[in-house]
């Protein structure tokens, strides 16, 4: 079995967030799809709620609105990805603002399942973009309650919608021994879908204020969306024009088909990082195992070099039968840099090898950007 | 396996300062919890019934054992407890079959409740229960307790089977509400047409309410969300709530029928003298046991009418050889304390080894992290042991110094206190006053607590010329008055209330099925909101349960109401909330509350002369239901504003 881990697919990973509501029909639409793994975990987004004024005189009132949300995560073949977004956007709205986003991301995959092919294509898209410069930022903060400043700050700075999600943090904690415990490996992750020109910039401005350069402050970095739909719902409640704002930005990215237009950061890609940990040429490796596996994983990975990995409970959903009848399965995120991808790479493949399950995959992307205080 | 990186070396002073603030901010947390419930009983104490808290020491060194308690015993499921059962759920159904899993229920839910007896508070809640009044019950909670937990114990355990069964098939838990709730109904009102078993009714529902423990809860939680989540069927992460609700609905159910079996054999309730005449003897002898038994009962649970039939025909005996009242031992620390440590080695230990047995032997794996696991089930033990010890060292005293008192406040009517029994009696130290209507009261001096003489009325019929002997009655007056009863009802309906909410805010059980909450809808539901939805649930319940011994309203009656509100709320709520509300109702009821609880409806009952201060939990565990039923649809309400943006937002909310 382990010869057919060695060789990755070049396939494409369909991430799908959406209001907990939608989950009965983003499963039947998956179902109907073809895939045959998805991976489920739940979420939270939390959006700005403007109050009505009190008296006329105090202005609007905001207070953070949140609100249960499903992540669906499954891979298809590149050929069928604007095909699977354009089905989900239509079965659930999500032109709409508020239900949720989707979007698609290039990957190399080591699996011993293939991505699901073959099926009828009977679907014909609805007028509607799909917007394709976009970046996905993913924080990883330690403190409880950290990734909730982190969303009120990307809130401020209108920058979307940011769907938060829990983890587990193993690293150095695990060195410490007994004493381990007085750290929380609780982690919070953060998920902010923003404009590739803003990403560099909106980056720069979570990390002054969320104060991720002390110790301890946590983890940022970014990821290519190769196509998206995107919930820009960053403000419900009292409304006093005609349109809201997201609407007119939506109606505007549609006109001028993509984002370039709202570059908000003019220069800043390019100066930034005076002294600072943002690093290029990293990569991320998402590894998928059974639940209870995945401490030999992290092990496996840095004792070749990686700094710690994050690690969440999924559950599987499967349409076939292929992947064994449990559900449970632990989802570890780790971000290396380009130079220790071979060696990490072996050596989870090893860990892979064995129990040589079908429910085992490691996903690896490009991470241009990556910011930490603390060294990898 | 690959080899472990080598462990990292932290100085002593830096590892200091880490445990310090992980001390700080656990114990912090605790002082914040059980803050409400203190200064509320304390304010109550010395603002309305003006006194001050009888053993001041002792009672610090409670309140300071119950606060390191709850921080080990919730550290303690943290670390040991939950991560253990969540691991065997897991990967028990990879393992093991459909039948087996249920067997597995079986067992643990069996074991749980002989580990954590909850008969204890039971019977202390019918401590003065009477074999007159009400022979079926007082069978069940002294001559046959065995029998009474046996079938606690089978009603908690087919609860946890058929819950363990629920998430390996991925069955939703409103069809178990819909089905078990008008069943329970509808025995219940069966039991309340019968004159004895409506005794029993208070105790059955309350047992469903106390089972399920401080350990149990968390431990099954933990178990039943990683079957959900091993086996995958809900599509919800919620999946793994409802075993709690099973195994609080189940009990009642046995306990009734426990009753109903036993009942054909009891004697019917009868009139106490009638209780306690010769002609009576034999029945009576053989429902109490011993001669011995009846003459206990006669002193500590009989009236003086019952004595004097029962004393009648034995001049050797006298009443006043029998002290009224048993004497109130001091609690000493140490056995406290001890006797506490041995009761938290049986809640803790059975529990964990049967799951530990089923992951080594069985499941052939071990603990995630073998010393934080054997760290946390010290820290279980530990915090158990101390919670326990402090609550009845500090907070259960405290409870009661402000319960017992508690119907002086609304009392319009003096109540005897005590009796002095003088012997030689001079007649002559006997004066006559002249009241404004011409009647003529006699009196003589009594000397008070301070030595001050004071006028105390003279009742002739309690005078024995012969022997000379005269006993007083010495009666205490109400604390506001003969009046003001409507006022004195208000305040401890109000006293319920904040016992209540208070006491349910510190609940250990709660708390972790708070955490649990918050940390599976991933922070849409807050554990704030939970606990304190609940815990409004409980004082409103407590209202209701004190109202019931006030008011001596039928068991019955309080019961339909509610649970018919509640199958409509569940019919109208999503399953999400259904499960996390039911299984809330029966968490409430724990090692924190109960003691407080009881203490409280034992001065009110034990004042009032009622049978039994059974009810006030079941009460208490039904009305957080309906609260956190309430609290999700509101919460729902706001959480799906996003998906409707564009109606009606232009009015204000």
């Amino acid at each position: 079995m382990s010869d057919s881990f060695a060789a990755p697919r070049e396939v494409v990973r369909i991430t799908c967030m959406v209001h907990q509501r939608l989950n009965p029909v983003t499963v039947e639409t998956l179902r109907r799809f073809g895939a045959h793994t998805v991976l489920t975990e739940s979420a939270r987004c939390v959006r700005q709620e403007s109050l009505p004024p009190v008296f006329r005189i105090l202005g609007n009132r905001m207070r953070q609105q949140d609100a249960p949300m499903d992540i669906f995560r499954t891979t298809v073949e590149p050929a069928d990805a604007t095909e699977a977004v354009q089905r989900l956007r239509d079965t659930l709205e999500l032109d709409k603002p508020g239900r949720g986003s989707v979007f698609v991301q290039d990957i190399q995959e080591y699996s011993l399942l293939a991505p699901p092919e073959g099926r009828e294509r009977d679907h014909s898209p609805e007028e509607g973009i799909l917007l394709n410069d976009l970046t996905l930022i993913t924080g990883i903060v330690s403190q409880a309650g950290g990734a909730e400043a982190l969303a009120r700050i990307a809130l401020r700075l209108g920058a979307g919608v940011p769907v938060l999600t829990l983890g587990e943090g193993t690293g150095i904690r695990d060195r410490l021994g007994l004493l381990r415990i007085a750290i929380p490996p609780e982690k919070e992750l953060i998920h902010l879908i923003v404009p590739s020109q803003d990403a560099p910039g909106l980056m720069r401005l979570m990390i002054d204020e969320g104060r991720l350069d002390r110790p301890g402050g946590g983890f940022l970095y970014q990821t290519r969306l190769r196509a998206a739909v995107v919930d820009s719902l960053v403000r419900i409640g009292h409304q006093e024009h005609a349109a809201s704002m997201e609407q007119i930005i939506a109606a505007v990215d549609d006109l001028k088909r993509g984002t370039g237009w709202r570059r908000r950061f003019a220069g800043m890609d390019s100066v930034q990082e005076g002294g600072s940990k943002t690093r290029r040429n990293h990569r991320e490796v998402v590894f998928i195992c059974p639940e209870g596996r995945s401490d030999a994983f992290v092990q496996a990975a840095m004792n070749t070099g990686a700094a710690g990995a994050t690690v969440t409970k999924v559950r599987c959903l499967s349409f076939s039968d292929v992947e064994g009848g449990i559900a449970a399965r632990e989802r570890g995120v780790l971000c290396i840099p380009s130079s220790r991808e071979e060696g990490v790479i072996e050596a989870l493949l090893r860990e892979a090898d064995r129990d040589a399950e079908y429910a085992t995959r490691i996903q690896v992307l490009d991470a241009p950007s990556v910011f930490s205080h603390q060294r990898s | 396996m690959p080899s472990r990186p080598a462990k990292i070396h932290i100085p002593l002073r830096s590892a200091l300062r880490m445990l310090g603030g992980y001390f700080r901010v656990r114990f912090l947390e605790q002082v914040r919890s059980i803050s409400f419930i203190l200064l509320y009983l304390l304010g109550f104490q010395m603002l309305v019934l003006g006194s001050t808290p009888a053993n001041a020491l002792q009672l610090t060194v409670g309140i300071g054992m119950v606060v390191m308690g709850l921080m080990f015993f919730l550290e303690g499921l943290i670390l040991g407890l939950m991560p253990l059962g969540e691991q065997v759920g897991v990967q028990l159904p990879q393992k093991a079959g459909v039948m087996a899993i249920a067997l597995f229920g079986l067992l643990l839910g069996v074991g749980a409740t002989f580990a954590e007896p909850a008969i204890a508070s039971l019977r202390a809640a019918g401590l003065s229960v009477t074999p007159w009044e009400a022979p079926l019950l007082y069978w069940m909670l002294e001559r046959a307790p065995d029998q009474l937990v046996m079938a606690i114990g089978g009603g908690v355990g087919v609860a946890v089977a058929f819950g363990m069964l629920r998430f390996y098939l991925g069955l939703p838990i409103k069809p178990f509400v819909y089905v078990l709730i008008p069943l329970m109904l509808a025995v219940s009102v069966f039991c309340a047409l019968d004159e004895n078993l409506v005794s029993i009714l208070g105790l059955a529902w309350d047992a469903g309410a106390v089972t399920t423990g401080a350990v149990t809860v968390p431990l099954v939680l933990a178990l039943g969300i990683g079957i959900s989540r091993a086996t995958g069927k809900q599509d919800r992460a919620t999946a793994g709530f409802g075993v709690v609700m099973l195994a609080s609905s189940f009990p009642v159910l046995s306990v009734m029928g426990l009753g109903i079996l036993l009942n054909h054999q009891a004697p019917r309730p009868v009139d106490e003298t009638v209780f306690f005449s010769p002609a009576y003897r034999e029945t009576a002898l053989r429902w109490v046991g011993s001669e011995t038994q009846l003459r206990d009962l006669a002193v500590q649970r009989g009236s003086e009418a019952g004595r004097s039939v029962l004393f009648a025909d034995r001049p050797g005996e006298d009443i006043a050889q029998h002290p009224g009242s048993s004497s109130v031992g001091r609690l000493s620390l140490m056995s406290v304390v001890r006797a506490e440590s041995g009761h938290a080695v049986r809640s803790v230990v059975p529990l964990t080894f049967l799951l530990l047995l089923v992951l080594m032997l069985w499941l052939r794996d071990h603990p995630r992290h073998g010393d934080e696991f054997a760290l946390g089930i010290f820290f279980a033990w530990l915090g158990m042991g101390l919670l326990t010890s402090g609550i009845r060292l500090g907070l259960a005293p405290l409870g009661d110094e402000v319960g017992r008192p508690l119907p002086r406040v609304f009392r319009s009517v003096a109540r005897e206190e005590g009796r002095l029994t003088f012997q030689p009696f001079d007649p002559s130290l006997v004066f006559s006053s002249l009241g404004v209507d011409g009647d003529v009261a006699q009196f003589f001096y009594l000397q008070d607590s301070d030595g001050q003489p004071r006028p105390a009325r003279f009742d002739a019929e309690r005078f024995d010329p012969v022997a000379l002997r005269y006993e007083h009655i010495l009666k205490r007056p109400p604390l506001f008055g003969p009046e003001l009863t409507l006022a004195g009802i208000g305040l401890v309906l109000l006293f319920a209330f904040g016992l209540g909410y208070g006491s349910t805010l510190a609940e250990p059980a709660l708390r972790a099925l708070g955490r649990t909450v918050e940390e599976l809808t991933v922070g849409t539901i807050r554990r704030v909101g939970v606990v304190r939805a609940v815990s409004l649930g409980v004082g409103i319940g407590l209202v209701i349960g004190v109202s019931r011994i006030l008011y001596d309203i039928p068991m019955i009656w309080l019961l339909i109401p509610p649970y018919a509100f509640l199958i409509l709320l569940t019919f109208w709520s999503d399953e999400d909330f259904a499960a996390i509300a039911w299984d809330c109702g029966g968490v409430t009821t724990g090692s924190i509350t109960v003691p407080l609880v009881l203490a409280m409806g034992l001065g009110i009952g034990g004042e009032l002369e009622v049978v039994d201060g059974f009810g006030i939990l079941a009460m208490a565990s039904a009305y957080p239901i309906i609260s956190v039923l309430l609290y999700g649809f509101v919460k729902q309400k706001r959480q799906a504003r996003s998906l409707q943006p564009a109606e009606g937002e232009s009015e204000h909310e």
